[in-house]
This record gives structure tokens, C-alpha cells and sequence, in this order.
């Protein structure tokens, strides 16, 4: 629908499609020199103009970007059609007979279509619609008041994205005649909202679901209309730049999710305004750009008071690289559900062992990145974890016996459950917690003295002999030190470990290392 | 009255039954417990809401205290996994007589699930099944879910449908079979399982749906982003197929409302009835309202190999016939306008001699998602089903691992143990290389 030359001074601020782009009209009025009146228009797309609003010296109206604007003459803009106008055209259809109908190929096979003839006939009862979409096309008011409701009241589901409504006062005017709304998408919609009195009273009393991502709505907007969404389950809300400046006081206490996603204003200290929200179990904070998460109202260890209700919560594509966000996630009191894809945290050469340590530190995770954790996954992961920071553990402070254990608080602020760990699983034994020596031959040779308790004058000497050396061998280097026959040899050792206790070397074929000799002992030699 | 019976036979197909159940109770306003949901009372009382209710009589049999009792049946050899039904959130929903359990699996053996054990049961099922036909006034037929790999789906499944041929004569079998996959494979033995299965199972089914496990992982992976699905989400996806295919025999709609048409539509020859399905579009509930899919996209998306349930390449093959099933908010006006404007549709190739055609139907009945799943809930869905030549792909490789695995004999000792010869792996391999000639002998030009 084209509008004629009887456009009034009203017309600032309506939403118009030019050859498919979409515009805000800034300015209608002359442009001398040239005759005739002129649309001021600050397109959607900011590249798509010639200037900013300004031409010949002149301000003519105001624009965010340098190439924003653009002068069109009215008759080129397509100022939408009605709300019913819409739905009309898309579904009052007349049934094509056959020698109209195009023949349509796929192949070399003609597209028979069946039965479009009574779908037609069905979707033209318009009262009997309940679930429809009118996006892009082109709807930029809600025409005659009460048309609506005589003609399609049954309407439960209005997928009413990429349109040219250009104020709140649209919505509700059409919202207020389906009162069985429970779905609204108004997406992509450039949507002015009100300073008074948002919507009659009823209004959205049914609905449920409100999507208005890329709408340039504002927080304290939509908690301003809010009021009059007392039924509201599911509000998104992505692509805002949304800064949340107040929290929900009596609004909003029954939305089960918030969509907040690619909102870039948005950190860590505006999250606590929404803290409270009792009824949040889904939260979706993707591509905002944060990078760290607290929740000061709990110490080490401590359940928040904050989101008690949130079970799910999505940080896809942020900033995330510290492990004491991860620690932070596990004060929240519901959470099973995280998914942190393409973090720093979670990409790159450690990713698999960075996502076993979360589940470890988030104890009753049961979906990390949409992928269900079995039992056995977070028990290998628990495992892992405890071994892998043992060694820190006993650095700071940590010990077997629960008497002596007095970890760091630097080590407990940094790994909150490994308390718990160690009570579900046994503190760590040493044995496990030993690093494996990279394989040099110094590292195998055992420094040992040589004692010979029977011969007082004789010297005590110190040799360094592998591990793996035979006993016979060993009796074979003492005879041409000692100067004695290899068969007179009784060789036996004691450590240091075990004092006054001798262990016999009998047999001829073992090792120094079967018999348990360690670096540091000493071998007694008698003949 | 044109009822379908469902009947689900081991692992698989119980718990892919358990989906597709919970999907349909959901569109239908059923409640767990089988009665129907307060606000859809109200509409089913209204005189012309009548017609909706017969239709979902086929798959739903309302008792007298109103309660809607699926029509199906769920069998095992072993209770556990129907144990899961039993205690689960539908136990209500069925009567314990729908649901049979054996004591002693079938150990992903088909000569188990044939012969030794499936024989102790399969008397008991034939008469549960019996008391299910006589609940119905005009049964159309049977739609049987099984998995081609394991023991109960593949050897009892064989059984079950030689003793249905010969019962009810000349009801259509429709099957939803989960082809076997090597990176989610749980038994070495599938390609045993299989061929043995689809070749006696060949001249008794009358179409065969499949879903092939590494298709619906890759599904999973690009486009719901999970990288490791659990057998819930895979069963999910395949419920929203299931549905799609199903959804002219339960609501009202145009194209396939009843078991001969698939035939009619989609089946050229007897044995060349294995249809592959597409359907779009897949998105990750994460990614709800973020995009927006037009009936356009989702149109040309059917005939992208990431949608399919079978891998394999049609752009390989030659289509035979093909449907394509809209579903939810679509007008007739969009859908001819993308079809026109579909980019590929010249390069889809058909046949010389094509009979079918391509059929396009609308049913406006709205996709449904399980709540707090991991597909995000559209307004409009797409569904295709096409008989291709490409799909003998997918016997290819299951051909090339059976002689694999024969050449050596390996593991052939565990059937003819229990009862087998190896006559039979022999003959079921020549009937699939028959077959493989078969899809190679339709697609060739005159």
C-alpha cells in the first residue's frame, strides 16, 4: 500500500520499506531547491544512505550514522498494510484452477500438489486460525478497531517478526482484541514504547511467550511494560544492547526464561539485579562478552541465595578463561545444566581435560554442553581432578590424616570441593601423587654405602649401582674391590627407614631393586 | 475406522517407542495417565472437532471411563528395558498386557531372537496381538519399529512378520528400522543380524523406513550442537520423524491418510521399498526464535545430505518417487513459490520410467517438541520422503562388512549353535546382492 500525497506531519516516526530495506521516517516536508515534498528516512542499515540527515548547510533531521540517511520522494515508500490486510493476503487464497496453474517441474517430473484445495478452504475460515505467522509482510498498524477480534479471535500464536510496526500502542491495539494471545514474536520490529500508561488493562493476559530480539528495546522498557504481562513464562530479548539498570520488582516473577544473549552492555554486577527472579530456571546469556561471574553473598564452599530456581544456564561464545568462574557456578543452588562452548576456557589443546575439571567442580552437574554426564564420566572426572591437584593439596597444607589436614585458604578458594572429593573418594595417597622421573640413568642409579660390619679396618666405601643389577653381579664388583672370592660373600642391607633391621640378600639371580634397596642405604658385607 | 496397530520390538524399538508415544500424547492433549487435557476437552465435544477425533482413533483406542489407550505393543526378551515402560513416566498409559517381556535376552544373536528364544514367546504375542485387531473395526495394518542389529530386532522381528503375512494376509506392514553404524555400534555382529534379517524379512514388509545411527549423530552434532548425543535425543529426533510420516494417519491432511498409500506413493517394486527420509528444520532450543526459517529454506534444506536419516548421496542416484509433507502454518502460496524457486530442483534427477511422481501435501496439525528437549519448537516443518536409487549405498556397506566377517567365518559358531546353518547366511547374502542388482537394474535409462 503506497500512500498518496495526503501524508500529514504524523508520519515521523512510521516504520516504511524501500525495495525490501527498512527505514524510519525522520522528516517529511521540502528540501529547497528542488519542488515537491521529500521523506527523511534514517534506513536500518546505516551504510545504506548519503548522508546523515544534513544537506546544503541544512539540519533537516538527525541520524546515528554519517551515511544513515537518505531523501526519498513518498511515493516510493511502502508505508505496510493493516493487520488484517496481511492476513487476509496470506491466507484467504482463491484455489487456482488447473488451466491458470503453472505447471512446476522438480526433475523432469511435474509437482503434483494434493489436496491444496481444502487446506485453502480451511486456512480462508479465519476464525478458526489459532497458530500464524505474518512475518515480513509488511503489517505496520492494527487497521479498524475491532476487526481483529470479530474476524480471527482465536488467534493463540502471532509470528509477527520483520514487520514495519513502529510503536508499542500497534501491538497492544492488536494484542488487546486476541485474548487468547500466547506466543507474540515482534522480532526485528523497530518498536518506540510508551512513557504513560502501557496497555488496557487484560491486555496480554494470556501470554506466555514474548520474543523482541533486535527491537532496540531498553531494560527499563520492557520492565515498564511488563506490568502488563503478568502471565509471562519465556521473554527474549537478544540483540538489545540491553544494559539492566533496575531489578524486576513486582514484574516478571513468573518467567521461567530469559534470553539475553548477544547483549554486550551487559556484566557480571547488572546479573545481581536479576538475581531474584523466583521462577527463573533458564537462563541464556551467549555471545555478551562477559568474562567473570561472583556471587559475593556466599564464602568458599557456600550455596548463593541468588537464581535458586536456575537450572540451566548458557555461556556460549564469551570471554571466559578463569577457573574461578567455574568455581562460582557451583554456589548456585539448582544448577544441572551448563553449557560453555567456545570459551578460552573450553577450546584449544586442553579442552577435554578443562571440561572433566567442571564437572568435578560443579558437583550436581548432569549436562555440560547439551551432552548428559554418566555416572562413570563424573566419577573418572572426579578421580582425575583429586589426583591431578594432589600434589598443590599437600603443597599447602593438605594431609592424610584429617587431624593434620589444614589446606591453604589461597588452595581452597581455588579448588572448593576437594574437600569433598577427598571425603567421597579418600584423600590421595602419596603413591599416587608421584610424578614419574623421566627415564635417565642417573635417575636409576641408587647411591649406596658399603659396609663392612665383621672387618672394622676396613674402609666403608660408596658406589653408584642401577637398580637393576643382579646380586651376583653385585658380589662379583665387591670380590674384586674387597679382594675377596665371590663365594665367601654374604651380602645383606638395611635403610636408614628401618634402623637396626637387616634384610638378607640371598638370592643370586634378583635384583637391588627387588629387594626394595633404595638410594640412601647400605650394604653390609661379611666373608 | 482405519486403525494402526504399532507394535515395538526389542531395545530399539522400545524405546523409540516410548518416544514416538510421548510425542504423539503430547499432540494429541493426552496426558500421561491417558486422558486427554482439560482445555481440548472442550474442542473434541464440538461437532466438527468429530472428525479430528476419528482420526486420532487410528493410533488411540478411547475406553469407556474416556481414558485413550495407545494401540501398540512393546516386546523383549528380556524385561529390563520394558521394565523402564513399566515404572516409567507412561506406565499409566498402557494396559500391562501391551507390554511383554521374555526372561533371558537374545544377546545380539538373531538365531536367539528366531529360533531358540523367540519361539517360547512368539505364541503370546500373536494373541496379544490378536486382542488388539479385535479392538478395531477396519485395521489397516501394522507399523513395526526394530533395530536391523540386534538379536530381538532382528531375529523375533523376522519371526514376528512371517506369522503376521500369514494371520492377516493382506494388511500393510509398515517398518521404521534402525540401520546398524560403526561408531555407535555395540555388537560386532550386526552385519550378521542384519542381512539375515532383511532378507527374511524382505517379502513380508511391505515399506521400510530407515534411520541410520551415524546420520542422526551427525544431526545431533551440527545442528544441535551436542557432541555427544545420548540415545534420548537420538530417539527424540527419530520421534519427530516418525511423527511427520505419521501425521496424515492421526490428523486430519491430505496425502498418505492411510498405510496403502505409502505403497501406492512410494513403492515402485515389492522389494525396492526402502524410502529414505529428510526432514527440516533441526534447531537447537538454545537457538529458539534466533532465526528464522522460511518455507524456502526448509524446502531446499530436505534435499541437503545433512537432513537426511540415511547417509548416502542421492545426487548419486536417481529418485523413483517422492513425497514431500509440510506440516504446521503453511500456505499453499509459499509452498508453490519455493518449490519454483528452488535453486537445485533441475539437478534432482528421476527416473525415465518414474510412475509416482512428486506428491506435496500440507497438514496443518503444528510440529511439537517435548518441553525442556533439545529441538527448539517451529511453526513450520517439512518432512520428505524419497524412494532413491542411492540408498543401496547403505546395503553396500552392509553387504562389504557381512563378507568381511564371513569370509573367516568369524563368529558363525554362536548361530549354528543355536540352531542355524550356514546355508542361510549364504542364501540371505544372495538375496541382498539380488537386491543391490535390483536398485542398480531400476536406475538405469532405456
Amino acid at each position: 500500500m503506497i500512500m498518496n500525497d495526503t501524508l500529514t506531519s504524523d508520519v515521523i516516526g512510521r516504520r516504511v520499506s524501500v525495495n525490501g530495506e527498512c527505514a524510519t521516517v525522520r522528516f517529511y516536508g521540502t528540501v529547497p531547491p528542488v519542488a515537491g515534498l521529500w521523506l527523511g528516512v534514517e534506513w536500518d542499515n546505516p551504510e545504506r544512505g548519503k548522508h546523515d540527515g544534513s544537506h546544503g548547510g541544512t539540519v533537516y533531521f538527525k541520524c546515528s550514522h554519517p551515511t544513515g540517511g537518505s531523501f526519498i520522494r513518498p511515493h516510493k515508500a511502502n508505508f505496510g498494510v493493516d493487520f488484517l490486510t496481511a492476513l487476509r493476503d496470506r491466507y484467504e487464497d482463491e484455489p487456482e484452477d488447473d488451466a491458470k496453474k503453472q505447471i512446476v517441474t522438480i526433475g523432469n517430473i511435474p509437482v503434483e500438489t494434493i489436496g491444496f484445495g481444502s487446506v485453502i478452504k480451511k486456512q480462508s475460515q479465519l476464525s478458526e486460525l489459532r497458530d500464524i505467522s505474518l512475518r515480513s509482510c509488511a503489517v505496520s498498524c492494527s487497521g479498524d478497531k475491532g476487526d481483529i477480534a470479530s474476524t480471527c479471535p482465536n488467534i493463540r500464536v502471532v509470528n509477527l517478526s520483520q514487520n514495519l510496526l513502529s510503536a508499542w500502542e500497534e501491538v497492544t491495539d492488536i494484542a488487546e482484541q486476541l485474548r487468547h494471545l500466547e506466543v507474540l514474536d515482534l522480532s526485528e520490529n523497530k518498536l518506540r514504547f510508551p512513557l504513560g500508561s502501557p496497555a488496557p488493562v487484560g491486555t496480554f493476559a494470556a501470554l506466555k511467550v514474548l520474543v523482541l530480539n533486535r527491537t532496540g528495546v531498553t531494560w527499563a522498557e520492557v520492565l515498564h511494560c511488563a506490568q502488563g504481562w503478568p502471565a509471562l513464562e519465556e521473554l527474549y530479548l537478544k540483540s538489545n544492547n540491553i544494559s539492566i539498570s533496575e531489578r524486576p520488582a513486582d514484574v516478571l516473577q513468573l518467567v521461567r526464561l530469559l534470553d539475553l544473549s548477544s547483549n554486550q552492555s551487559i556484566d557480571e554486577n547488572q546479573l545481581f539485579l536479576i538475581a531474584y527472579l523466583p521462577r527463573l530456571e533458564r537462563l541464556i546469556l551467549g555471545d555478551i562478552g562477559i568474562s567473570s561471574l561472583h556471587f559475593p553473598d556466599a564464602g568458599v564452599g557456600c550455596k548463593t541465595a541468588m537464581f535458586p530456581s536456575l537450572q540451566s544456564l548458557v555461556l556460549d561464545d564469551n570471554r571466559i578463561s578463569q577457573w574461578s568462574v567455574i568455581n562460582e557456578l557451583d554456589k548456585l543452588q539448582s544448577l544441572h545444566s551448563l553449557s560453555c562452548l567456545r570459551n578460552p576456557l573450553t577450546v584449544g589443546s586442553e579442552a577435554k581435560t578443562h571440561l572433566q575439571f567442571i564437572i568435578a567442580k560443579i558437583g550436581q552437574l548432569r549436562t555440560l554442553n547439551r551432552c548428559e554426564i554418566r555416572p562413570e564420566e563424573r566419577r573418572g572426572a572426579e578421580l582425575d581432578y583429586r589426583k591431578a591437584f594432589g600434589k598443590e593439596w599437600k603443597e599447602a597444607g593438605g594431609h592424610q590424616d584429617p587431624d593434620q589436614d589444614r589446606p591453604s585458604e589461597a588452595f581452597l578458594a581455588a579448588h572448593p570441593r576437594y574437600q569433598a572429593l577427598c571425603r567421597k573418594y579418600g584423600a590421595p595417597e602419596d603413591g599416587e601423587l608421584k610424578t614419574q622421573q623421566p627415564f635417565l640413568l642417573k635417575n636409576q642409579l641408587l647411591t649406596l654405602k658399603i659396609n663392612c660390619p665383621d672387618r672394622p679396618d676396613q674402609k666403608a666405601l660408596e658406589k653408584q649401582l642401577p637398580d637393576s643389577m643382579t646380586i651376583q653381579k653385585v658380589k662379583g664388583l665387591l670380590s674384586r674391590l674387597l679382594k675377596v672370592p665371590v663365594s665367601d660373600l654374604l651380602l645383606a642391607y638395611e635403610s636408614p627407614k628401618m634402623p637396626g633391621r637387616e634384610i638378607e640378600l640371598e638370592n643370586d639371580q634378583q635384583s637391588l631393586q627387588f629387594y626394595s634397596v633404595e638410594n640412601g642405604d647400605c650394604l653390609l658385607v661379611r666373608w | 475406522q482405519r486403525e494402526c496397530l504399532s507394535i515395538h520390538v526389542g531395545q530399539a524399538g522400545i524405546q523409540i517407542g516410548d518416544a514416538c508415544w510421548e510425542l504423539y500424547c503430547l499432540e494429541h492433549g493426552i496426558h500421561p495417565d491417558g486422558f486427554i487435557l482439560d482445555n481440548r476437552k472442550d474442542q473434541l465435544e464440538s461437532a466438527e472437532t468429530e472428525h479430528m477425533d476419528a482420526s486420532f482413533n487410528t493410533f488411540f483406542c478411547e475406553t469407556r471411563a474416556g481414558k485413550h489407550v495407545p494401540r501398540a505393543l512393546f516386546i523383549d526378551l528380556e524385561p529390563t528395558v520394558i521394565d523402564g515402560i513399566r515404572t516409567g513416566k507412561h506406565r499409566s498409559l498402557f494396559h500391562p498386557e501391551q507390554l511383554v517381556s521374555g526372561k533371558e535376552d537374545a544377546a545380539n544373536n538373531y538365531a536367539r531372537g528366531h529360533y531358540s528364544l523367540g519361539s517360547e514367546i512368539i505364541d503370546l504375542v500373536l494373541e496379544r496381538i490378536r486382542k488388539l485387531a479385535e479392538q478395531c473395526s477396519g485395521l489397516q495394518g501394522f507399523l513395526i519399529f526394530r533395530s536391523l542389529g540386534g538379536g530381538t530386532g532382528s531375529g523375533f522381528t523376522s519371526l514376528l512378520m512371517e506369522h503376521l503375512s500369514i494371520q492377516y494376509g493382506r494388511k500393510t506392514k509398515l517398518e521404521f528400522s534402525v540401520y546398524p553404524a560403526p561408531r555407535i555400534s555395540t555388537a560386532v555382529v550386526e552385519p550378521y543380524n542384519s542381512i539375515l534379517t532383511t532378507h527374511f524379512t524382505l517379502e513380508n514388509s511391505d515399506c521400510t523406513f530407515m534411520v541410520d545411527n551415524e546420520a542422526l549423530y551427525d544431526i545431533c552434532h551440527h545442528k544441535l550442537g551436542v557432541e555427544r548425543p545420548s540415545y534420548t535425543i537420538i530417539n527424540r529426533l527419530i520421534g519427530q520423524a516418525v511423527s511427520s510420516i505419521t501425521a496424515s494417519l492421526r490428523f486430519e491432511g491430505p496425502l498418505n491418510v492411510d498405510l496403502n498409500e505409502f505403497q501406492t506413493n512410494l513403492v515402485p517394486y515389492p522389494r525396492i521399498h526402502f524410502p529414505m527420509t529428510a526432514f527440516a528444520p533441526i534447531i537447537s532450543a538454545d537457538n529458539a526464535y534466533h532465526k528464522d526459517f522460511s518455507v524456502a529454506d526448509i524446502t531446499t534444506a530436505c534435499f541437503e545430505v545433512s537432513n537426511q536419516l540415511v547417509k548416502c548421496d542421492p545426487r548419486l542416484g536417481k529418485y523413483m518417487a517422492c513425497c514431500l509433507l509440510y506440516r504446521g502454518d503453511v500456505v499453499p502460496k509459499d509452498v508453490n513459490a519455493a518449490i519454483a524457486a528452488m535453486k537445485s530442483r533441475n539437478s534432482v534427477q528421476f527416473v525415465d520410467w518414474c510412475p509416482t511422481g512428486f506428491k506435496v501435501g500440507i497438514n496443518s496439525q503444528p510440529p511439537m517438541t517435548m518441553p525442556g528437549g533439545e529441538m527448539a519448537k517451529v511453526q513450520q516443518a517439512v518432512c520428505m520422503l524419497s524412494n532413491t536409487t542411492a540408498v543401496v549405498e547403505a546395503w553396500a556397506r552392509l553387504n562389504h562388512k557381512f563378507d568381511l566377517m564371513y569370509a573367516k567365518k568369524a563368529f558363525l559358531h554362536w548361530y549354528i549353535r543355536e540352531g542355524m546353518e550356514e546355508e542361510e547366511f549364504s542364501e540371505a547374502r544372495k538375496d541382498l546382492a539380488c537386491l543391490e542388482k535390483d536398485y542398480e537394474e531400476v536406475g538405469q535409462s532405456f
